[in-house]
């Protein structure tokens, strides 16, 4: 039996700000295994965002514990790759150097990965753009940069909150693709939160249906279907019966 | 195709004469400029409109005649006073950013000298010019210290604003990727605060030189509010507003040399971008 990637263990946030602490997260537990893909579904507010930051230690537990690689979260977790809701491009670099700040924040050689910066611009069609800056770019464009910026360094952990947010129907379908392709090719473990119930089916492994405030993990629902997932499978009657399986959930919650 | 038509217009006005770039600017500012010259002449036959005697407001043509006259004590005094403003200015500046820093990264800091600095930013800085007169006497000195003193609380406050303000964001980003304290300040705290800073250069250079003139109006044997002062007793108002038409351009000088500076600085920002 292979360790687990990341084990969340009856872990809670409750925020000690303003007048009344806010109890955004939890108790949830939940085990992710290596190479797993899974998205957490809920409501705006529901406690997605919170997760991710205490996955990543960033933020620390109210109580339970996270484990990450095999060792409990204390600090930041710098091996991982976090995409955080609002993207961390800083205006004064082009594209090309807002994906190196990565590499230099983390004092490695930016010369060696220069081919992997290149890759990773051309691979989200960025390569004519990679030496604008980021008030140059359409909201969707910034964030398939900030795409790239939370890939370059290879990590084996992917957070991802919301990267498909801001992007169009047709950007959103082609970046899925890519991040299909991504993940069957190199078999990171991804957390990824979304608030479209299709794109969780198509890309993961498990969907995590998360409850409205104080949020909890209360469904996990294995996906079943074939890789790669194209846009026959979703038209599949084994896809609509996962879509109206959660969406009835939260129709449960009153929520839809 | 389109991307070729869009990458050329992109670089077109970097390459264009800075001639053509001259007449833009003309061509856009006209109204400016037509309003400025309407005052002129307004001014000038208002005097002989309504019969105002030249010892109460001289015209623009008689302050520009006369005070070419005087130009070589004009140009002396306003030396001097640029002097005392810029080294004031500067002091200023050297001191004050770096103690805005610490302010923002040390909590005892915040609660100690913070509070102090905010509750003498109510206090009219000027009102201790007088004191450094009688302290320090005539020269240099008490000047550049007044000046200092107005420059310094508007570089100081907006310093600890710009270097607190980083998006909690990007501290999060910082810390993800386990950055030393140096890396993270080089890298992303120091350019993300320095518009903030520029915020505060530039409001400082306005004040630097109203903090020379009243300096000298208090305690002076030279400079252009020296001048002023000494002029206007001596019934001569067209020279004062020569020497006020002078202080006029030092200011500007200041404040536009320190818009160039910012635009050199930080060309990304996005009050430097000219969208076009
Ligand atoms: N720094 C904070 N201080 C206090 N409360 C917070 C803080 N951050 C989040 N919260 C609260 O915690 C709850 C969960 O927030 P979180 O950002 O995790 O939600 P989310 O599921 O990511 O929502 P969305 O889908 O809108 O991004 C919210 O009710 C919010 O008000
Ligand atoms: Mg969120």
């Amino acid at each position: 039996m292979t360790a687990a990637a990341i084990e969340i263990r009856s872990a809670t946030k409750t925020y000690a700000s303003g007048i009344e602490a806010i109890h955004a997260f939890g108790p949830s537990s939940l085990s992710v295994g290596p190479g797993e893909f899974i998205s957490l579904v809920g409501p705006s507010g529901c406690g997605k965002s919170t997760l991710m930051l205490m996955i990543a230690g960033l933020l620390d537990c109210t109580s339970g514990e996270i484990d990450v690689g095999g060792h409990v979260v204390t600090a930041p977790e710098t091996s991982i790759g976090i995409m955080f809701q609002d993207n961390t491009l800083v205006p004064w670099r082009t594209v090309r150097g807002n994906i190196e700040l990565q590499i230099e924040l983390r004092g490695l050689p930016v010369a060696q990965y220069r081919s992997t910066v290149d890759r990773l611009i051309s691979s989200v069609k960025l390569d004519d753009f990679a030496d604008r800056y980021p008030y140059e770019l359409s909201g969707g464009m910034q964030q398939r940069a900030a795409f790239c910026q939370t890939l370059v360094h290879r990590p084996q952990v992917l957070l991802l909150d919301e990267p498909l947010g801001k992007l169009d129907a047709m950007t959103r379908e082609a970046i899925r693709r890519d991040l299909q392709a991504l993940w069957l090719a190199d078999r990171p473990t991804v957390i990824f939160v979304t608030h479209s119930i299709e794109e969780a089916i198509q890309l993961s492994t498990r969907v995590c249906v998360i409850s409205p405030r104080p949020g909890k993990i209360e469904r996990v629902i294995d996906i079943d279907l074939p890789w790669p997932r194209d846009l026959a499978i979703k038209r599949s009657e084994k896809f609509s019966a996962y879509a109206s399986k959660i969406e009835e959930i939260f129709h449960g919650y009153g929520v839809l | 195709m389109a991307m070729a038509s869009s990458e050329k217009s992109h670089s077109a006005p970097a390459d264009a004469s800075w001639w053509r770039g001259f007449l833009r600017g003309l061509a856009r500012s006209w109204a400016f400029l037509l309003f400025f010259a309407g005052f002129f002449l307004f001014w000038q036959y208002a005097i002989d409109l309504f019969g105002i005697p030249a010892y109460i407001l001289p015209r623009p043509s008689e302050i520009v005649t006369r005070g070419w006259a005087d130009i070589d004590r004009l140009l002396y005094y306003t030396y001097v006073t640029a002097v005392e403003s810029l080294l004031g200015y500067l002091v200023a500046i050297v001191i004050a950013v770096p103690l805005g820093l610490s302010i923002a990264f040390s909590s005892f800091l915040r609660r100690t000298i913070y509070p102090f600095f905010v509750s003498l930013e109510m206090t009219p800085k000027i009102a201790f010019a007088p004191l450094f007169i009688s302290w320090l006497g005539f020269g240099l000195l008490p000047k550049v210290i007044i000046v200092f003193l107005v420059c310094f609380f508007p570089v100081v406050l907006n310093a600890i604003l710009a270097f607190g303000s980083l998006s909690e964001e990007l501290v999060r980003f910082i810390r993800a990727t386990g950055a030393s304290p140096w890396r993270a300040f080089f890298r992303v705290r120091l350019p993300a605060a320095l518009p903030q800073c520029f915020v505060g250069f530039k409001y400082a250079a306005i004040n630097a030189t109203v903090g020379a003139t009243i300096a000298e109006f208090i305690g002076s044997d030279q400079g252009l509010g020296f001048y002023i002062q000494i002029v206007t007793g001596n019934m001569r108002p067209d020279l004062a507003f020569a020497g006020i038409f002078l202080l006029t351009l030092l200011g500007l000088a200041l404040f536009g040399a320190v818009t160039l500076v910012e635009r050199w600085v930080i060309p990304w920002h996005i009050s430097q971008r000219r969208s076009r």
